[in-house]
């Protein structure tokens, strides 16, 4: 198991924002973080990068956390307008102590990966789209086993969010974990499992398919109103 | 402490510093220009003072000599007091049989100080020698003017001014833009973070101090008669500490507009209370301990003993100053590091 939780809390002075969640991510696997803004995504990103201690509850995750263990893509595109994406490549790299030789040939590797733009290009130049590709070549640079991104294809255009799902596939054969963020019911449903969140717990947790079945919808979107209207009920 | 980490982020900054032309270019003019402005527009004499006299005397004849005053003579008293009344002239030197009598529009202090100083010149060379006379001076100049004592602490204003400014916007955006965030998920400590920031601004801050005290000391003729590495090493820690405070600033301030609200309300107390503009002396009790709590105080004494006085690291002024400045800068360090810390 990559990631491990069980019962947490945490939240900020007496608001709760997540109230005994618990959740497990397998090695090599993708994870889709589901649901409405303000349910807890983000802070519960923050517990496991560690910015953010738990009041309860335990939360297992990888050796290096923070460091060179995680990747992490933030929300907002977190790059240095002003630098070349060779200079952003080259800044990251060299917090993860790896060599010139090193960045170089991920870059290269990257370039072609995600089709970014040319290095000597200036970052603040870019579109949005190519943004958003740069800010995911960051979180790859330095080979983590853990990737988290907060919210990958919000405000991505169909086609490239297709793409990034293709890159995120191939990246969790190469046996890296993924856990992302999303508010996109549907896109959710390429991960190998789904978490549905909301109000600081996860009302459900596995296979997209298996909770369709379950449910029996063809839609994650249904799984996710039955479930509310549940917990509505109760 | 990661140095790769801490020179991955001092390079990154730099490059950053190096590619904004207009902020290094206000960087560095900026606190040549202050420095000029100052040397130009204060302390010097008031020249060409309008001053009426009447009467003859000896003492009036000296006075036509002076190069600060425009002598011009009238028949009566009251014509020139109403001349002054007018604002055609500072004063009236009316000679009344063997005494003088000073007629002055004492609106501007100044101004009546040069003219009562010009005078007494002008008795002292038509009496000969008075029964008082000036030693040498143990310390400064022989005829030491005002510009002597407000250029230490004006150079002592520029480098803490400028080190603020150059530092209070640098976690402004980065605390809301993630770029912050990927750093410490990339296990970089508050600490390294600053320490980069403080080594790629210490590249500017070298050229800053250099020009504020090779400007001083050659354009305006300011005494240095101590050390001028001792001086130039003390500029660069208050420099460094200022930065820190700014620093600290920047990790609390989530907009530029509130980085200047919290930047502005400083300024002022230390151009005000540290003995720049004004010997700290003169501060009533209560804001003399204020004004004793401000590095800039401390700074400004020591540096004017090591221009003026020529003293060096033996003396207490000079030393505390060091420990006091460098203290200060270490607290606002600790402080903003702790402020950059992610809340747990």
């Amino acid at each position: 198991m990559a990631v491990n939780i069980d019962d947490l809390v945490r939240g900020y002075g007496k608001i709760k924002v997540i109230e005994g969640l618990d959740m497990e991510v397998e090695n090599g696997s993708i994870y889709g973080l589901l649901g409405p803004s303000g349910c807890g995504k983000t802070t519960l990103l923050k517990v496991i990068l560690g910015f953010l201690k738990p009041e309860s509850g335990s939360v297992k995750v990888p050796e290096g956390i923070p460091g060179s263990a995680v990747g992490y893509a933030p929300q907002e595109l977190a790059l240095y307008l002003d630098l070349t994406i060779a200079e952003t490549f080259l800044f990251h790299g060299r917090l993860h102590g790896m060599s010139p030789q090193q960045i170089d040939e991920k870059q290269k590797w990257l370039t072609q990966f995600l089709d970014l733009p040319p290095g000597e290009r200036q970052v603040g130049k870019l579109s949005g789209g190519e943004k958003r590709r740069v800010s995911l070549g960051v979180a790859l640079l330095h080979e983590p086993e853990l990737l988290l991104l907060d919210e990958p294809t919000v405000g991505v255009d169909p086609e490239l969010r297709a793409r990034i799902w293709d890159y995120l596939g191939e990246i969790s054969q190469q046996g890296i974990t993924i856990i992302l963020t999303t508010h996109y019911i549907d896109e959710a449903g390429k991960a190998d499992r789904v978490g549905l969140m909301r109000g600081g717990i996860l009302l459900a947790e596995d296979k997209p398919s298996t909770l369709m079945k379950l449910h029996d919808t063809n839609t994650l979107e249904d799984v996710f109103l039955n479930l509310c209207k549940r917990e509505v009920i109760v | 402490m990661n140095w790769a980490r801490v020179w991955a982020i001092a390079a990154r900054k730099f490059s950053s510093i190096k590619r904004d032309r207009r902020m290094f270019a206000f960087i560095v003019l900026m606190p040549a220009i202050q420095i000029l402005l100052f040397g130009y527009a204060m302390g010097a004499t008031p020249t060409d003072l309008n001053v009426i006299t009447v009467g003859e005397h000896p003492i009036l004849d000296e006075l036509a000599d002076s190069e600060y005053l425009i002598i011009t003579s009238m028949g009566d008293v009251q014509t020139a007091r109403d001349a002054v009344d007018r604002g055609d002239a500072w004063a009236v030197i009316e000679a009344n049989g063997s005494e003088i009598i000073l007629h002055f529009d004492a609106s501007n202090q100044q101004v009546m100080a040069t003219i009562q100083k010009e005078v007494q010149t002008a008795v002292q060379a038509s009496m000969g020698q008075l029964p008082i006379s000036q030693g040498e001076v143990i310390h400064g100049e022989q005829e030491p003017e005002f510009i002597d004592f407000l250029a230490p602490g004006i150079m002592v204003l520029v480098c803490f001014m400028f080190s603020i400014i150059l530092t209070t916007m640098a976690f402004v955006g980065e605390r809301n833009d993630g770029t912050l965030d990927r750093l410490f998920a990339a296990g970089v400590t508050p600490i390294e973070v600053l320490s980069g920031h403080i080594a790629a601004f210490s590249v500017v801050l070298v050229g800053q101090v250099a020009v504020v005290i090779s400007l001083a000391i050659g354009f305006f003729d300011i005494p240095m008669k101590g050390s001028i590495i001792l001086l130039f090493c003390l500029a660069l820690l208050l420099g460094w500490a200022s930065m820190c405070l700014g620093l600290l600033i920047s990790t609390k301030a989530d907009s530029e507009f509130k980085a200047m609200q919290l930047t502005m309300p400083l300024l002022f107390p230390v151009l005000l209370l540290s003995g720049i503009l004004w010997p700290v002396e003169a501060l009533p009790i209560g804001l003399s301990q204020f004004s004793q709590a401000l590095p800039t105080t401390w700074a400004a004494e020591a540096f004017r003993s090591i221009m003026m006085r020529g003293w060096g690291l033996e003396a207490a002024v000079v030393w505390k100053s060091f420990l006091y400045v460098g203290t200060f800068g270490l607290l606002m360090l600790l402080g903003a590091a702790r402020s950059l810390r992610i809340k747990t």
